[in-house]
Formats: structure tokens, C-alpha cells, sequence
């Protein structure tokens, strides 16, 4: 073992091994406290960035009948006398009940970048749906408390006063023998499971219902914990049939998982300065979730965004293989890079690289990420114009105030005079404006000569959303829409560019009503800049609609053997062009 | 109460009286003028055995005011479109030139991003190497910035925090924010406003009817340029403000300048700016000799009392009008901003101001603290000024003479910083503006390494304050590599500025008469 494959073995062995939950617990509710005056001053920014800001609020208004700024009115009347936990979970749901993976209230969490997961991923295919354990972690040693850096209470963890065996007698930590992918999850903590999901569904954020059930679904077994209440449960108890010796399935077992605490950090090609990530499009919890599967399930590629990955700088947004000797597969795995040149060089290589017939391009469980990535990357399937998403910003007194600061200049002034029109004109936004200039979107040209199909699901999200625009209204390719169970078949519906709450109180600034600082550590994300579809989707907004493409329903053996009848169903698709 | 005093021949501005006279003015460590005396009289009691400076026969003035500039931009050299070939209109034109943001928003762009602090101490001790001890058009700010190395006429609150005492606005205003500009006027702040500024007969004269229209026409208002604004509407302004009259850079732009005898004959104070470098003058010093070409150009008669008002009384009157507090005169009670310049003892003190460089500035104070001057009159004044344990000046080398500076690191007021260490700064920036752009971005961004930072910190940051140009959505080009930053432009007005004043903008070679000046 070299020495570098060694620290990478020590980083892994601490880091694959995190934290239960559970001893993380006693610090998550300390720092959960908020008094009086705390509670106050985060209902007031919120009910000002969201009346003020927020760019999907009338429409949210009317689509989800819900007013927000008066829900938090009325919570601002009895904040005081909830307790940090109720106090906590009431403004979640106000801020869930907007459905949007953008907008999201932060509460005073000691874990900014951490994930709780369990140590398998659920997913669903057909029409039913079916759910199927489709990835298992390798197994990991118990983790001490104190290892990872947590208070124990009372001196023991409390899951080492021997509760910890499951139905089978599993020590802690340990997965059953016979938990593999193909299991059948049947229930989750004695709820039947597609009931379970339902329920999560439920107080998940997502557009549409089916949207909302992938998100569910997705977060049944990871939670960004920068973005959301931890989990209620310490661990859950999963009944599933075992995947016999000849593949049928076995009894129905039942064991128990505990959540960890992991820390999937960031990408080093991650969008890393100010001026960027004032243009992201992107669900900041799925990008943590996606980063945290893949520390999970792909440890040796998580490792390596730490170390030398110079045979593939770009590893952690994009990879490509070839599926035969006429097709090549593109997976876009996201969109949040820093250098988005460096990006397009990367795709290029590796389409370059691929048989030049016929591409898949698949954007699955794309959390988006830099707005001009995801639209500059266009123009290397097509010939034709790229007309790049535009975004506007909600006419209110605080975004008029915000695109005159001289602080805001560059970034929102383009915007200034038609807020200030709308104050004659009533219109609701100002006038739609791309992010990304249009000649960024064709100063490389072509790189992939042959016909290229685009692939997403649900969980396609914000640039993710852009691209899938793009894609359709642009004519570059067909576009298939992964789904399971009943509803539409498009991407996520993320239409609009995410600011922190730091972000938009910087931003204020220079302004009449600069926004005050939160208690330690709270925070919020929001939609700032809502996006329109251009070309022939022109003016048509993404949020909640998201993209609609030929619909395919994913089969086992989707889930289980590479996608085979997805890749046949799109080859099928190129094939009818 | 404690203090010193300097001696020598004081240039008070009064109103009435000898232009100049043997004396002393008596500075109190509260940094306001206790009294002015002639001759060897003795200073009021509070300052009984005050130190005294003695300069001999320079002449001791206020220190002067910039009342037009945009200092985020006062590294950058002089700036004209190669493919121009006539004047430009008005104030919307020239921000469309393709060479634009290249020449000007971006370079400004890469020192605010990434050195705001080493930008403020360049373009602050430009100002005082003229002279100047109150500027306006400091780049917008998130600290206030109270009392560092100049009067930030934007910025100044007194202590008080109150930034609102004087308001400020380069781009046009809608009349609903003019008639807000209006009200705040009434309510004490005073109003500084790009208005009107291109050619006679250009459509931005409406913005001086949108003015008046709004209720801005007080003597709080300080329009800006006014260039475009016709001879007799002047007269409307009966409750009469201010016009900032920037000739330089009116010629560099428009080859016109504002009605200057209209504007004074309606009764407007006429103050003098040297407006940004792109397309300005150094600093007032420089002006005042552009105030005197165009003067003797076009007949005016302004005489050179005329002229050294437009950059002391005058301004500073305008400005009593919102601070309370008097800068641009030699009184008892003014803030006690100084500039001693070089002077024979039968100079005319006005004519001496308007003919001299910054090779004739000997010392420079604001607030009766010594900021910038020749090395022993300034340790000989700090010696005096108090308090001990003052940080030791550093040297600034400006022209041929090495000047000693009052320098510290803006971030706490009290560390100790040197010239070299400020032009090391910008030029480490200007070598390589994509890079040092980045870093500093970083500071920025809210999405770190450990997920959602609540609180990043921001540092001081600053704003700019001069049209954008046409660009893409956000100001910049989409590769940072484009980011070119020229040289830093000398403190003065030196033999290669001059040079690229001749033949360049739409001055018709006026100012090619400002080398008379500098030989």
C-alpha cells in the first residue's frame, strides 16, 4: 500500500464510518435553542424574504392555496410558546408547504454539511410501484462516540445498552446477510411501505405528487441536515423478502438500521467563490444527498475527489462509457463545477471518446448547479441556435430597492428598470433576462456529430430543469422521462436561481432596509430569480411544471442490471427520430 | 483642552478682509479650529502653551474639496474610444462604447473585489497629494468609513453613524426618488446629482427640469455637470444650491462645459470636481488650472479668487448646509482641514493656489491630525498634533520628492501600513485579476466546503458607482481571463499623463495648455 492509498484508507475508514445519530442527538438539541427574541428575529426575515423576495409566491399562493407570510404571522403571535422543537418543526412546514427544493429554512443545526443516511438506497419500479433495495454499503465497524467528535450522554451511547440486536440477532452496524440489493422492502417501521412513502410524501417539498413521492422516496434514507428537522427516528426497523439462492424472493424479515451522521463535503470542482454562486440553480440538499450516495455506494470516486484526479478532473459531474459499438452513455451527474470551461472541455473529451452515432445523455438525479454549465453545454449536441433560459425577479418594494444598490450592480441591474416599470405597468415580474449571454451558448459549436437522446426523472432538478429546456426547446434531441407509479413523467420543476439568506442580506446592504442578521446559524434558501423557458417553450415557467419527456416507467431490471431496458427504450427512441 | 498651532501666512476665505495675512490658527485636538490670530498674538486660553509650527511664508489654506469624483476608479489612466471621432452627446453614450467596460468597470471591478482597502489608500492619498481633504464620490461601502485618510463627503457622519447627510446619485433618478431626494433635502441632507450632463440641447436636459419638477431645486441640491442645462434655466433655481462643474472631463467628453457665468449669475455656487480619472484631472489642483484655460478661453473672466473658492468657501459652504460644520474656510469652530503650500513670501495667495502642484504642497492635515507632507514638517507637526505613539509616517515617493504619509491599515485604524506595501498589493492584482478575483470571491460564497455557511465574512467591500457599459447579464465577461488592469497612474500630473491628454478626447486642444502648468 503506498502512502497516498493509505491516507486515503484512514480518510475513508473515518469518514465511511461517521456518527449514529443518536449521540448526536443531545448536541443537535442544544444547539436547537432559540429564545423569545431569537424566534422573532428569524420569523421576521423569513416573512420579509419570502413577501419580498420569494419569486415563486404568487404562484404558490394560488397553486398550493397557502399564504406563508400569514402562516408566519400567526406563528409570530405564539413562537413563544412552543418549544425550540415545535418552534422548529412549525416553520419547516410553513416554509415545505411552498414545495420548493430551493426555499428552505435552516434551522440553528451544529451539523452545516452532514447527511444523516442509512446504509442502502430504495428505489421503485413499475407501474405499482415496487420497492427494491437497490444498493447496500459495504459493512462498517461500530463507530465510538467519541471518535467522531460527539458527547456521549451519560458516559454510553445510547444504543450500546444492548437494545441494539435486531429481529436476527445482528449486532450493531452490521447488515442482515441476505439485505442485498433486489431485497423487497415490504414496510418501514411497520408502516406498509408504499403508505410510508405516501406519508413522507406528504411534508416533502416537489411540485407534483410525483415529484414529491421521488423525493420521498430519495429521502427515506438520506436527509441533508443543513436543509431540513433530522430524522425523527433514531433508526428504523425495515421488513423485506431476501432475494433467494435461484432469485425468487424469500419470508418476509425484518431488521433494524441505524441513521449515521455523514460528512460528503464538497466537490474541489464545486462552485467555490461569490460571483457564481449567485448563479446557481441547484437543490443545495440534493447536491449533499447525491455527494453523500456516492461516498457511500462509490467510495473510491468520493475518495478521489480529495486526491489527484487528474485522469478525470471532472469525475465528480460527469462520466461516460460506451454501450456498444454504435452508442455512448453520458452521465451528467451535475452541474455544480467552478470553471464551467473546464467542464465543456471535459464532456468534450469524453464524447469524443464515444462511438459518434448515438449518444444517451442522462441527467437522473441531477441536482443542477451553475446555471451557465448546464446551457453552455448545449451547443455541443446541436448545429442549431441555443436560446438560454430567462429569469426574472418578483416586482416588490424590496427587489426594486435591491436591483437599484450600487452593490447589486452587476449582478441585478440589467433588472432595475422594469421593476420600476411595474410599479405602473402591475406586472407581477420584470422583464425575463438570461443569466448565461446568449453568445456564451454558442461560442464552441458542436462536439457530438451523431443523434443524442436526453434522459431525466423527478429528481432532475433547477439546472437539471434548465438543461431538459433546453434540450426540448432548443429541438436538439428527444427527451424520455423516467418515472415510477402514477403522475407525470418530467423533471423536478426547480425554475429559478437559489441565494442564501446571507447571500440576500449582503445583498441588501447598500440598500433602505438592510436585513439583520439571524440567530447563530440559522438560515434560509430562496428562490430569487424565477425562470421562463425560451424558444419554443418561450415564456412557459418551470417551476412545479419542470419538463415533460417520453414517459418510461423503470422495470427491475432497471434497478438492478445497468438500466438495460431504459438504454433499449432510448435507443428506440433515437431509432423512430 | 489641548492642541497646536501653525504659523504662517493664513489664507482664511473669508468673505471680506486681506486675502492673506501673518498669523496663526489655532487647532484644538477635537480637530476643529479654535481661533485664527494675526501676527504673534497670543492664542485663546484653552490652548495656552500649544505648540507652534512655524512655515514661514507658505501660505496656510483649508484644505480643498473635491465636490465631483468616483475614486473606485482613480487608478485608471485617461479613457477615450480609439474609433470615436466626434463628441459624445450625453451622459448614455459613451457607456455603450465597445472599449467601455473593458477600459473602465473591469479593471475598477478586480481592486474593489480584491484589494477594496489598498484601492481607498491609493486613490485617498491621490486626493492628498493636491490638497484635498474632502472628497465626494467614495465608492459605496458596507463599513462606514469615518475618518481615515480624507473626508468622505458620502460617507461622513461624524461619529454619528448617520450616512444620510448627504445623498448621492450618478445614474438618473425617477421623479418618484427625486421628489424622495426632495423630501430628505428639506429634512436637512443635502443632494449630490448627476444631472443634466452632456451637450447643449441634448435630451438630458430634461433631467434638470425632472428636478425642478420634484422639488430638488434647493440649496441643499448639488447639481452635478449641468452641462446640457441652458443658460437662462439657471435662474429658476431661486432658492439657489450648487453646481459641480467638472471642466476636464465636460470637455474630454462632450468638447463643452457647463454655462459657468450663467450658473453664477443666477446666484448657484460653483464647486470644482476633478471627476474620475477615465476622464479627469488628478485632483483639484489640476482643475483649478483647467478652471483658468477655459475661463481665459471663453472670455469669462473668473479671477483667481473666483477660482480658489470653487475648491474651498465655496464647496464648503454647500456642505455647512448638511454637516453643520464648516470645512473650506479658516474660522473659529471649522473643522481644522490644513494644506500649507509652497509660497515666496510676496506671493498672491490666490493665484498661488491656482498655479500650484503637487510639488508646492508642504503639508497636508484633516481634522488637526497631519496626514501627508515633506518628512520633517510632518514629524515636526505630528510632534506637535499629538498624541505620542502616533505610527511613524511612511514614505510615498510623489514626483521627484519623497513625502512622508500617515498610514494605517483601515481595517483597525491602528496598525502601521506603508506605501510599499499598498502599491505591492495592487500591482500583485493587477498582474493577475483573474486569479486574485477568485480568492477573493471565495470570501463571498456561502456554499463552503462544510455546506451552508450562515454568516459568511465579507470584509469591506465596495461598490461601484459609474455605468456598467453593455455587457452580459451580471456586469462581466464570462472568462475572467479578459480582465485586463493597466498600470497604476501616477499621483500627479506627470509628464506621460500630459502626454496622453494631447490629441485624445474632444477638448480641441485646450488641454494641451495645462503643460504650462507642470514644466
Amino acid at each position: 500500500m503506498t502512502a497516498t492509498t493509505h491516507a486515503r484508507a484512514v480518510r475513508s475508514a473515518d469518514a465511511l464510518r461517521g456518527t449514529l445519530l443518536a449521540d448526536a442527538a443531545p448536541r443537535l438539541a442544544a444547539a436547537a435553542h432559540l429564545d423569545g427574541g431569537e424566534r422573532l428575529q428569524v420569523i421576521d426575515a423569513l416573512a420579509t424574504v419570502l413577501d419580498g423576495v420569494y419569486a415563486h409566491l404568487p404562484a404558490k399562493r394560488a397553486a398550493y392555496a397557502t399564504d406563508p407570510v400569514q402562516a408566519l404571522t400567526l406563528l409570530r403571535r405564539r413562537a413563544g410558546d412552543l418549544s425550540d422543537a415545535e418552534f422548529h418543526l412549525a416553520l419547516t412546514r410553513i416554509v415545505a408547504g411552498l414545495r420548493d427544493r430551493h426555499t428552505r429554512y435552516t434551522g440553528p443545526t451544529p451539523l452545516h454539511g452532514r447527511v444523516a443516511a442509512l446504509p442502502f438506497l430504495v428505489e421503485a419500479y413499475g407501474a405499482g410501484p415496487t420497492f427494491v433495495v437497490s444498493k447496500v454499503t459495504s459493512p462498517t465497524p461500530a463507530t465510538s462516540a467519541e471518535s467522531a467528535g460527539f458527547p456521549r450522554v451519560g458516559g454510553e451511547s445510547p444504543l450500546s445498552r444492548g437494545e441494539g440486536a435486531d429481529s436476527a440477532g445482528r449486532a450493531v452496524g452490521e447488515l442482515p446477510g441476505d439485505f442485498r440489493a433486489g431485497a423487497e422492502i415490504v414496510s418501514w417501521n411497520g408502516v406498509p411501505i408504499a403508505r410510508a412513502v405516501e406519508l413522507h410524501a406528504d411534508v416533502e417539498t416537489g411540485g407534483r405528487p410525483d415529484a414529491r413521492r421521488a423525493r420521498a422516496l430519495e429521502s427515506l434514507t438520506f436527509r441533508a441536515l443543513d436543509f431540513g428537522p433530522p430524522p425523527d427516528e433514531w433508526w428504523v426497523v425495515v421488513g423485506y423478502r431476501p432475494v433467494g439462492a435461484r432469485g425468487g424472493l424469500g419470508a418476509v424479515r425484518e431488521a433494524r438500521f441505524d441513521w449515521r451522521v455523514l460528512a460528503p463535503g464538497r466537490a474541489a470542482t464545486a462552485v467555490s467563490d461569490a460571483r457564481l454562486a449567485r448563479k446557481l440553480a441547484v437543490d443545495p440538499a440534493g447536491e449533499a444527498v447525491r455527494r453523500a450516495k456516492k461516498m457511500q455506494f462509490s467510495t473510491d470516486l468520493w475518495l478521489a475527489d480529495a486526491g489527484d484526479a487528474a485522469t478525470a478532473p471532472m469525475q465528480d459531474a460527469v462520466s461516460a462509457r460506451a454501450l456498444d459499438d454504435r452508442t455512448g452513455y453520458l452521465r451528467l451527474w451535475s452541474f455544480d463545477v467552478q470553471d464551467d470551461d473546464a467542464y465543456l472541455d471535459e464532456v468534450s473529451r469524453l464524447l469524443q471518446g464515444l462511438p459518434q452515432e448515438q449518444v444517451v445523455v442522462d441527467l437522473r438525479g441531477n441536482p443542477g448547479g451553475l446555471v451557465w454549465a448546464a446551457e453552455r453545454l448545449l451547443q455541443l449536441f446541436t448545429d442549431g441556435p441555443v436560446l438560454p433560459v430567462r429569469f426574472s425577479l418578483v416586482a416588490t418594494p424590496l427587489t426594486r430597492q435591491l436591483a437599484d444598490s450600487p452593490f447589486n450592480r452587476l449582478e441585478l441591474e440589467a433588472w432595475s428598470p422594469s421593476l420600476q416599470d411595474a410599479v405602473t405597468t402591475g406586472d407581477v415580474y420584470a422583464q425575463p433576462l438570461p443569466v448565461t449571454d446568449p453568445g456564451w451558448c454558442r461560442d464552441r459549436g458542436r462536439v457530438y456529430p451523431g443523434r443524442a437522446v436526453a434522459v431525466v426523472d423527478a429528481t432532475t432538478y433547477s439546472s437539471g430543469d434548465l438543461f431538459a429546456a433546453g434540450w426540448v426547446d432548443n429541438g436538439v434531441g428527444p427527451l424520455v422521462a423516467v418515472g415510477a407509479g402514477p403522475g407525470t413523467h418530467a423533471t423536478g420543476g426547480g425554475g429559478a436561481t437559489v441565494w442564501t439568506y446571507a447571500q440576500l442580506r449582503d445583498a441588501s446592504a447598500g440598500t433602505d432596509d438592510p436585513l439583520p442578521a439571524l440567530p447563530a446559524g440559522c438560515g434560509l434558501t430562496v428562490a430569487v430569480r424565477r425562470a421562463v423557458r425560451s424558444a419554443a417553450g418561450d415564456g412557459i415557467p418551470l417551476e412545479d411544471l419542470g419538463v415533460a419527456g417520453r414517459p418510461y416507467t423503470m422495470t427491475k431490471r432497471d434497478l438492478l442490471d445497468g438500466n438495460v431496458d431504459l438504454l433499449r427504450f432510448c435507443a428506440q427512441v433515437l431509432g423512430d427520430e | 483642552m489641548s492642541g497646536w498651532a501653525i504659523h504662517g501666512r493664513i489664507v482664511t476665505m473669508a468673505d471680506d478682509g486681506p486675502a492673506a495675512f501673518s498669523g496663526r490658527v489655532w487647532v484644538r485636538d477635537d480637530g476643529t479650529i479654535a481661533a485664527v490670530t494675526h501676527g504673534t498674538a497670543k492664542g485663546p486660553a484653552e490652548l495656552k502653551g500649544a505648540p507652534v509650527v512655524d512655515v514661514g511664508h507658505s501660505l496656510v489654506l483649508p484644505g480643498l474639496v473635491d465636490l465631483h469624483n468616483h475614486l473606485a476608479y482613480d487608478t485608471l489612466p485617461l479613457w477615450a474610444e480609439p474609433t470615436r471621432a466626434t463628441p459624445w452627446a450625453h451622459h448614455d453614450a459613451w457607456p455603450r462604447a465597445a472599449s467601455y467596460a473593458a477600459s473602465t468597470t473591469w479593471p475598477a471591478y478586480a481592486f474593489i473585489t480584491a484589494c477594496p482597502a489598498e484601492l481607498l489608500a491609493y486613490v485617498e492619498v491621490k486626493a492628498l497629494v493636491g490638497g484635498t481633504t474632502s472628497t465626494q464620490g467614495s465608492p459605496p461601502s458596507n463599513r462606514p468609513r469615518d475618518g481615515w485618510l480624507v473626508r468622505n463627503v458620502d460617507d461622513e457622519s461624524f461619529g454619528t453613524g448617520n450616512r444620510n447627510l448627504v445623498l448621492a446619485s450618478v445614474l438618473t433618478a425617477t421623479p418618484a426618488v427625486l421628489a424622495d431626494r426632495a423630501n430628505k433635502m428639506r429634512a436637512g441632507s443635502a443632494f449630490v446629482y448627476h444631472c443634466g450632463e452632456g451637450q447643449q440641447g441634448s435630451v438630458v436636459a430634461r433631467e434638470y427640469d425632472d428636478a425642478e419638477a420634484a422639488g430638488c431645486l434647493q440649496p441643499r441640491f448639488v447639481a452635478v455637470h449641468a452641462t446640457s442645462v441652458p443658460a437662462g434655466r439657471f435662474a429658476d433655481w431661486t432658492d439657489a444650491g450648487a453646481v459641480a462643474w467638472s471642466p476636464f472631463s465636460n470637455l474630454w467628453l462632450y468638447g463643452q462645459t457647463t454655462d459657468v457665468p450663467a450658473a453664477r449669475a443666477a446666484g448657484l455656487s460653483v464647486c470644482l470636481g476633478a471627476d474620475w480619472a477615465p476622464s479627469g484631472s488628478k485632483n483639484v489642483l489640476g482643475e483649478l488650472k483647467v478652471a483658468r484655460l477655459v475661463s481665459d478661453h471663453l472670455g469669462w473672466g473668473l479671477t483667481d479668487e473666483d477660482l480658489a473658492r470653487m475648491v474651498t468657501s465655496a464647496p464648503g459652504d454647500v456642505l455647512f448646509r448638511a454637516w453643520g460644520r464648516q470645512v473650506g474656510r479658516l474660522e473659529p469652530g471649522a473643522l481644522a482641514d490644513l494644506l500649507v503650500l509652497d509660497a515666496t513670501a510676496r506671493a498672491t495667495p490666490y493665484r498661488a493656489l491656482v498655479r500650484a502642484t503637487e510639488d508646492d504642497v508642504r503639508l497636508v492635515a484633516v481634522a488637526g491630525r497631519p496626514a501627508y507632507g515633506e518628512p520633517a514638517l510632518l514629524t515636526t507637526a505630528l510632534a506637535a498634533a499629538g498624541p505620542a505613539g502616533a505610527p511613524a509616517p511612511t514614505t510615498v515617493r510623489v514626483g521627484a520628492r519623497a513625502m512622508g504619509l500617515v498610514l494605517t491599515d483601515p481595517t483597525d485604524g491602528t496598525t502601521p501600513w506603508t506605501w510599499d506595501q499598498v502599491v505591492a498589493r495592487l500591482e500583485a492584482v493587477r498582474v493577475d485579476p483573474k486569479h486574485e478575483i477568485e480568492v477573493a470571491q471565495q470570501r463571498g460564497s456561502a456554499f463552503g466546503a462544510d455546506g451552508l455557511d450562515a454568516t459568511p465574512d465579507l470584509g469591506l467591500q465596495l461598490a461601484l458607482d459609474m455605468p456598467t457599459g453593455v455587457g452580459p447579464v451580471g456586469g462581466l465577461p464570462h472568462d475572467l481571463g479578459q480582465v485586463v488592469v493597466p498600470p497604476l497612474q501616477s499621483l500627479v500630473h506627470d509628464a506621460d499623463w500630459l502626454a496622453s491628454v494631447h490629441g485624445r478626447g474632444f477638448h480641441g486642444g485646450l488641454l494641451d495648455g495645462l503643460g504650462t502648468f507642470y514644466g
